[in-house]
Formats: C-alpha cells, sequence, structure tokens
C-alpha cells in the first residue's frame, strides 16, 4: 500500500493510504460493490411533537421499482429503554419506527425501499401522513422550569464558592452561550447491511466497530458474534460516527424483511435531524481573584437540552473543575427535555464549549485585574490536579503559553482594547489557554509476519478505524519501529470486528491506544521468536530470528492497557492558542489574520498527520466563532438551516495562516511510548482566543456564539472601554 | 425527484413553443438553483427546456454606446470579459463576490435574474409560504426573519432577492430584453423586471409566461473610475448577502455628477436607492453628505422581529461603499 522506506515514528511521512484515497480506491460504507442491492430513503416526520394517526403509502407502493414502504405499523419489534429518558453511550440500542409518536421535527416515520436510490426518494415523497398535532417543546427560554439533574456526578465542588467569592478583590459573573452545531464529516452516514439467517454483516461508517456490533445485536436481540461490521475507511466522524444511529437499525431491519441486502444513505439534510448534534450550552461563569491575581472561586453552570427520549449531557464544566489552581469550585449540569433530536458528543465534548466560557471569563478578569491574559493563566498554573488531587502526568500549559507569546510577538498587542489600527480595521490579539483529557484505552492487535526473499513483511489487523485523522500511517510507523523493518513492509488492515478489539477512534484516544496495542503484538511477537531461536533481536535481526526458527510465517497478539502509573495521574494534553483579528470599523465583519497554536500532548508520532489534527481543529474553532450554527425555526421547530448554503463553514480566505508547535515531549507515565491525543485539542478555546482578540480590537465582549456580522454592528463597547 | 421530460431545442423558437406545449415548463440554463430547487421539491416542472447552448452568448457593443450581453452567457465569462471589467468594472465586481467559481461558471446572466430567494420557508415544503404555496401563508412574517426585508415587503412576504449581478444592474440603469411566444420581443428598464410582493409573492418578476430572457443591455460604460461594490456575509466567500450596496460615482469638478447606487439583501428586488441618489447628485462627494444620504437611504425602512440590525448595517454599508468608490479613482 505504501512505498516509504523510512523506519519507526516521529517523522512526517505521507500518509500509507493516501494513494488509494486520490485513485478513489479507498471504499466508504456505502461504495461496497454488493450484490442484488436494495435501496432505503427514510422519511422524515413534518411536526414537532404529536401522534401518526394516518399513513397513505397507496400512492408510493404503485411506483415502478417500490419493493416495500415500512412503517411503525410492519416495522420489527426492537428492544425497547428500560427506562424513561436513558442516557446513551456509544453501544447504547437505538429502537426506530416502534410507535406512532413524533418527538421532533424531522424522526424517522418511515422508509422505502426499491430498487434504485432515484426510485425509493421519489417513492419517499409520496407517502402521506396524518398527524394529530401537539404544541412542541422547541423554546430553551420556555423551558428552564422542566430542567433537571442528570445524574449525581453533574454536580461537583470542591471548597466553599461562596466564601471564595466574598474573600475575592475582584469578581466576575457572565453568561455565555453556544449554539445547537452539527458534525457534518464529508462522508455521508451509511450502511450497507445483509440480513442472513440471523447473521448481520454491514458495511457502516462507523468510529467504534465493536460498539456498532452491539447496538446492532442488542437492538434485534441476536448475539454479537453473529454480528460482523466493517469499516476499513471513514471519512470523518467528528464524533457523530461513534454511536450507530437509526439507519444502521433502518438497513439491517430492512435487509432482514426483504430477504436482500439493502443501503441506507443518510443524505445531507438528513444529516442535520438524523445523526447528532451538539447542544445549545447557556453556560453561567463566575470567578473570584485576589488582586494579585490569584483565582479564590471559580463556578460554572451549564444549562442545556436533551431528547424527550434519550438523555445526553455536554460536560462544559469539566475544564474548570481542572484547568486552573483554585480552592473553591463549583460546577453543575442541567438538562431540559425538548422536542429536538438527542444530541451527542461532538469534537471536544465539553471542552470546545465550556473552554469559550472559561477561557472568555479569564480574559474578562485579566482586563478587570489590569493583568496580561498570558500572566494571569500562568499564576493561576498548578502541576495538580485540583479535582482529583492526583499530579497531573506532565502538564506543559505555561510553556505553551509563554513560548507561544515569543512566538506570537505577543508584546505588540495593543494595551488598551481599540486602538490599534490599520486603515478602515481594528486589530486584536487574543490568547486561550487549552486542555483536553487524553485517556488510553484497552486495545488488542495482532501481527502477521511473513519472510520473503530474506526481508520481513508485517501485517497488523485490529478493529480500530481512520476516520481520516491517519490511524493507518501511524500504526504502520509503530510496528516499523517496534520490528525495525521499513514502514514500506507493513500493511496494516482496519476496519473489521473479526480483528482484535479496540475502542475505535473517539475522545483522542486513538493514537495513544491503537499505537500501543500494535507495540504489544509486535514486542510479544520479538519475544516469542527471541525465545523460539534462542537469538536476541538486536543482534540478529527479525529476518535471522525467523530463519533459524525454519518459519516463513508467524502470528502474534498483544494487548497494551492503563497502568497503575496512569491511573495514579491526571492525563490530560495541553496548549494555547493565539489570534490576530483584524474587525472592521463600521460593517460588523471580522478577518483572522494569523494563528498559533502551541500544543503539548505528548511523543508526535507523525508531525504531517497531527498538524493535519490541529489545524483542522483551529478551522472547526473558527467555525464556532464564524458562523456555524443551526437555527431552531421558532414556531414550528424544524431546522431552517438545513444545507451547507445555509449552514456556514469556514472557507480557505476566512483561515489566513496557521501556525503550530508541538512542544518536544515523551509523557511516559500515560503510556509506554509516551503519547496523548491530538485531534480533540486543536479545537478546544480557539473560539475563547477570537472571542478575546475581537474584544481587544474594538472592546466589545461578544459573548454569544457565532459572533456573525448582525451581531457585532450592533454590539456595545464593555463599560470602562474608552 | 420527481419525473420530468427533458428537450434541448436547438432555436429559441423550438423552445418558446416547446413551452406552449406544456404551462409546466422551466427554462434550464446553468441549473445551479434550478435543480437545487427541484431535489427540495420546491419547483416540480414536468418539462425542462434547456436553453443554456441557445445564441445568446456572446457580449457585443449596442446602439446605444453600450454593450449586450447574451442572456445564456455564464456568469464567468461575463464577468471576466474585457470589455465588461474596463467599462462596467462595478459590474465585474459584484458579479465576483457571488457564489463560487464553480457555481459561477455554471450560471447563465439571464438565471442570476431568476434565481429565487433563499428564504427558509420557501425552501422547506413542509412550512407555510405564499410564495411557493399561495394562500399557505407566510412563515417567515412571525418566524424566524433575520435575513429577511426592511423594504417594500408586504404582509404575504418578507422575502428578498439574493442576487448580486442585479444590484449592480440596477445601479446601472440596464435594461432587459424578454422574448415570448410568437416571436415578438420587448425592452424593459431592469428596475421594472423585478416586482414587490404585494399579494402575489409567488410572482418574482414582471415577465409573461413563456418568456425567455435574451439580452442584458448595458448603458454606455459608466463609473469606471469610482466604483464600489460592498457586500456584508457571514464568511468571505460562498454566503449570500446579509446587505450588499453596489456604488458608482461620477465626479467632475468636485461634484458628483452621475450616480449609480442599490441595494441588496433588503427588498424583494434589488432596492435602487433614489432618493440619496437626487440628494449626492450636484453635491460634493464629503463623508457628511454620505451619511446624509445613506440616513435618507433608510428613513422609509420597515423592520421585522429579528432583522433591525440590518438598518444600522445599511447605513454603514452606503456610507462605506460610497467611501470606498471614491477612494477607488483609477
Amino acid at each position: 500500500m505504501n512505498t516509504d522506506i523510512s523506519i519507526g515514528t516521529g517523522n512526517p511521512i505521507d500518509r500509507v493510504e493516501g494513494r488509494l484515497k486520490v485513485m478513489g480506491l479507498a471504499k466508504y460504507a456505502s461504495e461496497f460493490n454488493v450484490k442484488n442491492l436494495a435501496y432505503a430513503q427514510g422519511i422524515n416526520s413534518t411536526i414537532a411533537k404529536g401522534t401518526i394517526t394516518a399513513i397513505d403509502t397507496s400512492e408510493a407502493e404503485k411506483q415502478k421499482g417500490v419493493i416495500k414502504v415500512l412503517t411503525y405499523k410492519n416495522a420489527d419489534k426492537l428492544k425497547q429503554y428500560d427506562e424513561e429518558l436513558p442516557a446513551i453511550s456509544t453501544s447504547s440500542i437505538q429502537p426506530v419506527l416502534q410507535s406512532a409518536d413524533v418527538h421532533y421535527y424531522g424522526e424517522y416515520v418511515g422508509l422505502v425501499i426499491a430498487e434504485t436510490f432515484e426510485q425509493a426518494q421519489y417513492a419517499a415523497s409520496l407517502v402521506k401522513y396524518t398527524y394529530s398535532e401537539e404544541k412542541p417543546d422547541i423554546d430553551f427560554d420556555s423551558s428552564r422550569a422542566k430542567a433537571y439533574r442528570p445524574t449525581e456526578k453533574s454536580d461537583y465542588s470542591r471548597g466553599d464558592i461562596s466564601q471564595g467569592l466574598a474573600e475575592a478583590d475582584v469578581t466576575l459573573e457572565q453568561i455565555y452561550n453556544t449554539p445547537i452545531e452539527h458534525h457534518h464529516p464529508m462522508e455521508l452516514h451509511a450502511i450497507i447491511a445483509s440480513w442472513n439467517n440471523g447473521n448481520v454483516e454491514a458495511y457502516a461508517s462507523q468510529q467504534i466497530i465493536d460498539d456498532a456490533t452491539l447496538t446492532i445485536a442488542d437492538t434485534f436481540q441476536i448475539e454479537k458474534k453473529n454480528v460482523r461490521v466493517i469499516a476499513p475507511f471513514v471519512g470523518g466522524g467528528f464524533g457523530s460516527k461513534l454511536h450507530a444511529k437509526q439507519h444502521v437499525i433502518l438497513g439491517v431491519m430492512a435487509s432482514k424483511q426483504l430477504g436482500r441486502p439493502v443501503q441506507m444513505t443518510v443524505t445531507r439534510n438528513q444529516m442535520f435531524t438524523n445523526t447528532n448534534l451538539r447542544q445549545r450550552n447557556e453556560q453561567k461563569i463566575q470567578v473570584g481573584a485576589k488582586s494579585d491575581g490569584s483565582l479564590t472561586a471559580l463556578s460554572h453552570d451549564t444549562l442545556s437540552h436533551t431528547s424527550t427520549y434519550e438523555e445526553f449531557q455536554e460536560s462544559c464544566g469539566t475544564v474548570t473543575k481542572m484547568l486552573y489552581k483554585t480552592p473553591n469550585n463549583k460546577v453543575r449540569h442541567r438538562l431540559m427535555p425538548m422536542n429536538l433530536q438527542t444530541p451527542f458528543a461532538m469534537r471536544a465534548p465539553g471542552e470546545a464549549t465550556g473552554s469559550f466560557a472559561l477561557e472568555s471569563a479569564m480574559d474578562e478578569m485579566a482586563w478587570k485585574l489590569k493583568m496580561d491574559p498570558v500572566d494571569f493563566r500562568v499564576k493561576n498554573d498548578t502541576q495538580v490536579d485540583p479535582s482529583s488531587d492526583k499530579p497531573f502526568s506532565s502538564r506543559l500549559l505555561n510553556e505553551c503559553l509563554k513560548i507561544g507569546a515569543k512566538e506570537f510577538g505577543w508584546e505588540d498587542r495593543p494595551q488598551k482594547p481599540g486602538t490599534k489600527e490599520e486603515g478602515n480595521w481594528l486589530v486584536g490579539y487574543g490568547v486561550s489557554g487549552a486542555s483536553r483529557r487524553a485517556p488510553y484505552q484497552k486495545t488488542s492487535a495482532k501481527v502477521i509476519l511473513e519472510l520473503k526473499d530474506s526481508e520481513v513483511f508485517a501485517t497488523i489487523q485490529m478493529d480500530a478505524t481512520d476516520i481520516g485523522t491517519g490511524s493507518y500511517t501511524i500504526i504502520a510507523q509503530t510496528a516499523s519501529e517496534y520490528l525495525n523493518i521499513p514502514v514500506a513492509q507493513v500493511d496494516v488492515e482496519l476496519g473489521d470486528s473479526d480483528f482484535p478489539k479496540t475502542l475505535g477512534s473517539g475522545g483522542s484516544w486513538g493514537a495513544a491506544s491503537f499505537s500501543n496495542g500494535a507495540r504489544a503484538a509486535c514486542e510479544n511477537a520479538i519475544a516469542s521468536l527471541e525465545e523460539k531461536s534462542g537469538l536476541k533481536i538486536a543482534d540478529a535481526g527479525l529476518a535471522k530470528l525467523m530463519r533459524s526458527g525454519n518459519l516463513t510465517s508467524f502470528e502474534a497478539e498483544g494487548t497494551a492497557e492503563p497502568d497503575e502509573e496512569f491511573k495514579n495521574h491526571s492525563v490530560f494534553s495541553f496548549g494555547a492558542n493565539f489570534t490576530e483579528v483584524w474587525v472592521d470599523k463600521d460593517t460588523g465583519v471580522f478577518r483572522i489574520k494569523r494563528m498559533l497554536n502551541v500544543a503539548s500532548c505528548g511523543k508526535i508520532l507523525n508531525p504531517k498527520t497531527a498538524f493535519g489534527q490541529i489545524i483542522g481543529g483551529c478551522v472547526m474553532g473558527a467555525g464556532m466563532v464564524i458562523a456555524e450554527q443551526t437555527k431552531v425555526e421558532p414556531n414550528y421547530g424544524n431546522f431552517i438551516t438545513r444545507s451547507f448554503a445555509d449552514y456556514h463553514v469556514p472557507v480557505n480566505l476566512d483561515m489566513a495562516n496557521i501556525d503550530v508547535i508541538f512542544l518536544p515531549e515523551e509523557d511516559k507515565i500515560a503510556n509506554k511510548m509516551g503519547i496523548k491525543g491530538v485531534g480533540e485539542l486543536g479545537i478546544t478555546s480557539v473560539a475563547a482566543s477570537i472571542a478575546n482578540a475581537i474584544f481587544n480590537a474594538t472592546g466589545k465582549r461578544m459573548r454569544d456564539l457565532p459572533i456573525t456580522p448582525e451581531k457585532l454592528i450592533v454590539a456595545e463597547k464593555e463599560p470602562g472601554v474608552a | 425527484m420527481r419525473p420530468f421530460t427533458y428537450t434541448q431545442p436547438k432555436t429559441i423558437e423550438e423552445a418558446l413553443t416547446a413551452s406552449v406545449t406544456n404551462s409546466d415548463s422551466k427554462y434550464l440554463g446553468g441549473g445551479t438553483n434550478l435543480v437545487d430547487l427541484m431535489k427540495e421539491d420546491v419547483e416540480r416542472p414536468s418539462q425542462i427546456i434547456e436553453v443554456a447552448d441557445l445564441d445568446f452568448n456572446t457580449i457585443t457593443s449596442n446602439d446605444t454606446g453600450g454593450f449586450t450581453l447574451g442572456a445564456m452567457l455564464s456568469n464567468s465569462e461575463t464577468a471576466n470579459h474585457p470589455d465588461i471589467r474596463k467599462n462596467y468594472p462595478l459590474l465585474s465586481m459584484a458579479m465576483l463576490s457571488a457564489a463560487t467559481a464553480q457555481i459561477r461558471n455554471m450560471a447563465t446572466n439571464g438565471g442570476n435574474l431568476l434565481q429565487r430567494t433563499r428564504c427558509p420557508y420557501f425552501f422547506e415544503v413542509s412550512m407555510p409560504c405564499n410564495k411557493r404555496e399561495p394562500g399557505s401563508g407566510c412563515g417567515a412574517l412571525e418566524g424566524a426573519n433575520s435575513k429577511h426585508a426592511i423594504f417594500g415587503w408586504s404582509e404575504s412576504c418578507v422575502a428578498t432577492h439574493p442576487s448580486d449581478m442585479c444590484v449592480a444592474l440596477a445601479a446601472l440603469e440596464a435594461t432587459v430584453t424578454l422574448q415570448k411566444p410568437g416571436g415578438t420581443s420587448r425592452t424593459i428598464e431592469f428596475t421594472d423586471f423585478h416586482r414587490l410582493p404585494g399579494d402575489q409573492p409567488e410572482k418574482d418578476n414582471t415577465m409573461l409566461p413563456g418568456e425567455i430572457i435574451t439580452a442584458i443591455d448595458l448603458p454606455s460604460p459608466k463609473f469606471q473610475s469610482n466604483y464600489h461594490y460592498l457586500k456584508i456575509r457571514e464568511r468571505s466567500s460562498y454566503a449570500f448577502a446579509l446587505i450588499s450596496v453596489a456604488a458608482g460615482l461620477q465626479i467632475s469638478g468636485g461634484k458628483i455628477t452621475d450616480i449609480g447606487l442599490a441595494m441588496g439583501g433588503v427588498a424583494h428586488k434589488p432596492w435602487k436607492l433614489i432618493k440619496a441618489e437626487a440628494f449626492l447628485t450636484g453635491k460634493m462627494p464629503t463623508k457628511a453628505n454620505f451619511e446624509q444620504a445613506a440616513e435618507l437611504a433608510l428613513r422609509d425602512a420597515k423592520t421585522l422581529s429579528d432583522n433591525e440590525y440590518k438598518v444600522t448595517m445599511g447605513k454603514k454599508a452606503i456610507v462605506r461603499a460610497l467611501e470606498q468608490a471614491l477612494a477607488k479613482t483609477a
């Protein structure tokens, strides 16, 4: 698959699967050539709350090519939730089409299966539904009375927050808002499902293969070993593909009913209503500090929404528990059940949104204290996680801030907001600190060694996924390092539930987990071969070890998992983001002129793919500020931004120059290879960095994302700004 | 997508005849708007008549000393044409601020005039919309209307026209030539081409059934030195204007002798700022005068629940566009 002759990790090599991708040979879920395929098209509800009273499928069924119309009346009976409002995880069941009830606008209420995609899509528009409509809960403000505490863990406190605020010389209380956002990976969610005598085989675009098999098995009440899920390439996920959503179940159900394979693709429009979203969060932050800048209190209350049938909480307050030293801390999360779809994890859930609130508030405090925002953060550093009293495995936040400030030219920052001009533009600098938990998951892998003409070729197998992040490449580099053979002699096979088990891609644990899993398999192979041959690899090399045992092929498995050291520490990646913005004096438009992201995230396996992760995160973070928002129609509850023409993500012109600095680091407490996550660190706190730069440029404090021209043009300067 | 027939007439007469045989027809230029709307089930023609390859794809001199733009010529070819860049840089600038290079390569000049509103209620067939389904009501009037009109709207429709090109054409005082079945053609002022919604918002313009736009005529070259198209939008490219202003100035002896000023994103049609134009004609091009003109221009604005910001933005945009036009002396 690749021709790279380098050995080991740390080199900025091209993606090993890059050639397949540009040649169109890297197949995504819906691209597999499965014979006798039928096509399914989901039908969406056109009310937000109520009951289906009648369904007329006659027109649809008459159409050429239509095989079947599925509704709640003829759907398979699936496992139901045991409780009301169950908290959902990445392996929860996904019952669908089980009743006449409608919970939100756009919910699946039916499925048309036809010989072609076009036939299915047209027929789907002909199925007529009659509803008994009820007034939906779609208004955030009027749902406040329904707010509840999801779990005991939704609340946290240490010290006494009131006392901390009372002791403070300077205090702040502000509310920060982030809107509903959508993931929108390039590859649409899709499945090709084949049901065969109780066995399921599915090509499905999922981030966690093992959990997808669990969701299918549990929902249909069949054994997990009878379910195989395959996803060798996943075209992005950002969290939306962590959990096998309803379309996966619908595809399998359709195949079961038809007795033939069925493809179901979620359309771009349906990606807004039928996959996942990041919920709207209203975050109240209270801060107290002594006049020397030492924090006395930090409080973070989050109000958000879930659906009326499933529960998901984005833990925005997580970051406030651990990022700064403060004796008094209070964190609360509340949810309101509303007639909107169930939210779920989106890139850096909690941190991306929570750090916007916290790091904006830190900037506001620094201004009140007349301190430099870099100095204010440095002053409140802690090497012990105050929320767990465990030492950080490594924490280079101060270094990120200081090195970043130097490289960025932070000393040129205007001291007073609104004082640096360039023609019609006001120039401002902003900074924010970033943190993201660096999890490490139990991971198994298999290595298959083959000796050909005195060269050893290796194949690594695991059910890990490459969601565009570079998993193939870093796993190949890792195996190359531990086997001491060129990357070109390593083949990597991923994304098949027949392979050894991993927790897939998510939560920034992929790189550390997959690499250590591959390492463990390689180490086991070498140990066995050394034992068999009595030779040492360091002296003899891998080929000689195999030859001396008369082996032309050899297999070994290995499992890596967190050790006691890991558990006794708090393991996070850290970073800092610096932004220069130019804000038009009159029109409400701003431009990001340049951005520097400094990241401390353990050993960098491949600087090229890691760089891609960070700048991708920065762009997504900038999207949060520039324009990304999913708007709920106030009377009917549908999303009025249901295409890329209306849901605005940044364009190239919005993102000028992004520089990334990785601090050299290997965190051997985190794991044996010293790796920490990169995937979500990049997005974390970018929004605050930009918003803080806008304040520095204009004196306007923008606390509601996104910061669109319509908001910026009418915003007033902060009291006290000249 | 619904089934439809597809015809490719070789001449305009054939195209016009085809439209007479089926009143449910749509002419297809670049398809950048019509095809999208068909996918959304908003447009449901039973016959598509492709006109993109008909012989109206040149730019030629006309007898008023100006130029004639063929209706089937692409937006890219028009905006980048040497005669247009030289003689009507305001038009080039406006056209190049629209959409993306890929869309501009496909979109035709006639099609640009006929693009439909971006109102989300118009796009979502399960929502009420008088423009899409007369009599169903206007969802935006009491709904999500931050991007909607502040001028000329009615209780039945508050949508805006999305084009950038048309804002410049209004400022330049172009004319539009139409041909109808039977072969006769007529020419109308550009500002009479689009209409206000009144109680018939389903009609975007004053075209008669079956008519085809064949040409857009520009008067003798205008505003070659002092012009600006200002577009305020949510991202730097590939977004419709929240507010746009096309400004052209002719200055002689320190005074404004001719002016073209029009706004986009504020009404059901490109909004020519006639009062502001009249106020500034004969005056000195000063910021104070620009600000007074902007006040005058926005005086009649009538905002909806979510679009009050457009008044502030509109005033600032007019002043800025005029300042930029003034500063641009070539």
